[in-house]
């Protein structure tokens, strides 16, 4: 048998990066010695149900606002967008800034009062105090499997960056990040995700934030580096983030302003910094209403200088990267690099870690790597026990038990969640193309979500039939374009309304569709359908509601004057790099 | 109340936030020393000591955090 796998080990052997010297791997094992025992150190605290699926709602403003921005900075987000700035230019920068600011301060002053006054434990909680079961369950069912399969997915891609990167084995690394989250999360539920995750943050952070400064020392600067990547490229279209959107021609990605800006700026962004629960969950344990106005707003500080660390390493790597020989490294698709052995865009960061970072660095670069994986399945996983928990099986199977039944199975449902999700990690292990269907199934029900929700705080005429045949009617229409181009590479045209649109086009249009699909018809299904009396929707419909004071007195107390504050740099950011 | 780690905790979540930048600052300070001395792995400016320079910063912020959050303190 051993010679049959020969072939495949030498492939990875040849591909393998780089190798860990003791000092790395000290390292990497204080990070899992620290993990491990703050999950045992907060076990004691989270003996009632509250304090185990949201950290006993005690966490500041601070904590709350990184533990939500780091729940979206997981290592497969980093690597990926690392890789497209390298494959597209700055533009993908715009998925972290008007990708995710405008909505993530939009969370904070409009939707946060609603979620937070409304007392729900989750979003699908708050569909079913809004919409009725009908909603509630259609939610809860897609999110509850969605987490398993992302949970499964970012497994999975840990173990394939530590077997390219260190050569390691599959398994080993799939077993040892599920074993260490599901002790971890099992012991302490949400509060042992929160309390890694802003550690997470700050590993990322130490281990990362090197590439990008000595980078652009390398470089001579960033005008420079623009210089360089222009001359390199003959083009200037790869450090410009607005100015090539006027025509789908006209820039790498292949998109249009108008998809940038409604269908990720409005539709996807506030889709799934709004809406998804994994995100909510961190904010819902905030202390008050004002901490809880306030984390999305220092998220989206925090937000905003993210790309230094992703987008900057990209396209440091379109001039820095050499070949031995010395001439420009090419990086390449997936496809063609399986196929020809060069590295593929997905390495950039890895490969600009290894450039810079020798012994002990190396390891902190990996550190917060693993951390990143680990932290997205934690999210996961804490997500996932809870929408179980409480909106299918206390909701469905077991209503009115004991408060410390919900809690024993909320730990057990961790460690069944993580068992799924191992097996979703083999399944993607043994055919890769799953990876791509998982994240596509995650994109339809996001952009509806948002419509459905959006319409159920802000517009007190929408009514359970009207959102739950919306909801339905936006995600059945979602799952048929993505088909339709999937047989048809064709029909992107009509989606995306240009013959020269790009893949990339395809998600933003298709969920901009999908939003309007949704609306519409929760719109037309309303006014068809008898009103829900106005009593019925106190705490949770604007205008039904009378939002409390949230105790700021000083204009510095106000989270309004924050979100302004930070809009207003995200424009100076976008005027900069326009 | 050691703040996030839950009622009657005494360590606090911004003490594990400092104690991890601590104890690799302990690590890759002497490691960073002892390379810059003619020891350096052969990585792109490896000449400005990034190990040393890195690692003191990692022990500047996490000596401030441990010692702010210390247990028992406030």
């Amino acid at each position: 048998m051993p010679h049959i796998f020969a072939p495949l080990l030498l492939f990875f052997a040849s591909r393998q990066l780089t190798v860990l010297s003791p000092i790395d791997i000290a390292v990497l094992a204080l990070y899992f010695v620290v993990v491990i025992f703050i999950g045992f150190y907060v076990k004691g605290s989270t003996n009632t149900s509250e304090e185990f699926f949201l950290a006993g709602r005690e966490m500041s403003a601070w904590i709350a606002g990184l533990s939500f921005v780091s729940a979206n900075l997981g290592s497969l987000e980093l690597m990926g967008w690392a890789g497209a700035a390298y494959q597209y230019g700055i533009l993908a920068a715009h998925w972290y800034w008007i990708g995710a600011i405008p909505a993530m301060l939009f969370l904070g002053i409009v939707m946060m009062p609603f979620y937070y006054i409304s007392k729900t434990h989750s979003v699908p909680g708050y569909l079913q105090l809004r919409f009725g079961e009908g909603a509630r369950s259609v939610s809860a069912v897609s999110f509850a499997l969605m987490t398993v399969l992302m949970s499964g997915v970012n497994m999975y891609s840990m173990a394939l960056v530590m077997k390219v990167v260190l050569g390691w084995n599959i398994s080993f690394s799939i077993w040892i990040g599920a074993v260490t989250v599901a002790i971890y999360v099992m012991l302490g539920g949400l509060r042992s995700a929160i309390i890694n995750e802003v550690l997470q943050f700050v590993l990322i952070w130490a281990g990362a934030a090197l590439i990008p400064i000595l980078g652009l020392i390398e470089a001579g600067g960033w005008s420079n580096l623009k210089a360089q990547i222009a001359a390199n490229l003959g083009s200037n279209d790869y450090t410009h983030l607005w100015s090539t959107l006027g025509h789908f021609k006209d820039n790498p990605m292949g998109v249009h302003w108008t998809g940038i800006v409604f269908g990720l700026g409005f539709v996807i962004s506030f889709g799934y910094w709004t809406t998804d629960f994994l995100v909510v969950q961190r904010v819902l344990s905030a202390n008050n209403l004002r901490a809880a106005k306030m984390a999305p707003i220092i998220g989206a500080a925090f937000k905003m200088a993210v790309p230094l660390i992703v987008i900057v390493p990209g396209l440091l790597a379109l001039t820095v990267l050499k070949n031995p020989d010395g001439s420009i490294m090419h990086l390449v698709g997936e496809d063609v690099a399986a196929a020809t052995g060069q590295h593929s865009y997905n390495e950039v960061l890895p490969l600009m870690l290894i450039r810079y970072c020798g012994p002990g660095l190396l390891g902190l670069g990996i550190t917060a790597l693993v951390a990143g994986f680990m932290s997205g399945m934690a999210g996961n996983v804490s997500a996932f026990s809870t929408v179980w928990t409480y909106d299918l099986y206390g909701a469905y199977m077991k209503k009115n038990a004991p408060d410390s039944h919900y809690v024993s199975m909320g730990r057990w449902s961790t460690i069944v969640g993580m068992l799924l999700s191992v097996g979703t990690a083999y399944l993607v292990a043994n055919a890769a193309s799953i990876m791509d269907y998982v994240q596509a199934l995650f994109s339809f029900f996001i952009a509806p979500l948002f419509g459905t929700v959006v319409l159920g705080m802000l517009w007190k005429r929408a009514t359970s039939a009207g959102g739950f045949w919306g909801l339905l009617a936006g995600t059945v229409s979602s799952i048929a374009m993505w088909i339709w181009v999937q047989r048809d590479a064709g029909a992107l045209q009509y989606i995306a309304l240009s013959p020269d649109a790009k893949p990339m086009a395809e998600n933003l249009y298709r969920a901009l569709w999908s939003f309007v699909i949704c609306v519409v018809i929760t719109f037309v299904v309303s006014m068809l359908t008898k009103p829900t009396p106005v009593a019925q929707l106190a705490g949770l419909v604007y205008g039904a509601t009378e939002i409390p004071d949230d105790g700021a007195d000083a204009l510095w107390q106000r989270p309004i004057f924050w979100a302004i504050i930070v809009i207003v740099v995200f424009f100076i950011l976008n005027l900069i790099f326009w | 109340m050691a703040e996030g780690t839950g009622r009657g905790e005494k360590l606090s979540i911004w003490f594990f936030v400092g104690l991890l930048p601590l104890l690799y600052g302990l690590i890759l300070v002497p490691y960073g020393a002892w390379e810059a001395m003619g020891h350096e792995a052969p990585t792109t400016l490896h000449q400005l000591h990034p190990t040393l320079w890195w690692g003191i910063l990692l022990l500047i912020f996490g000596v401030y955090y441990t010692i702010r959050f210390r247990p028992g303190k406030g």
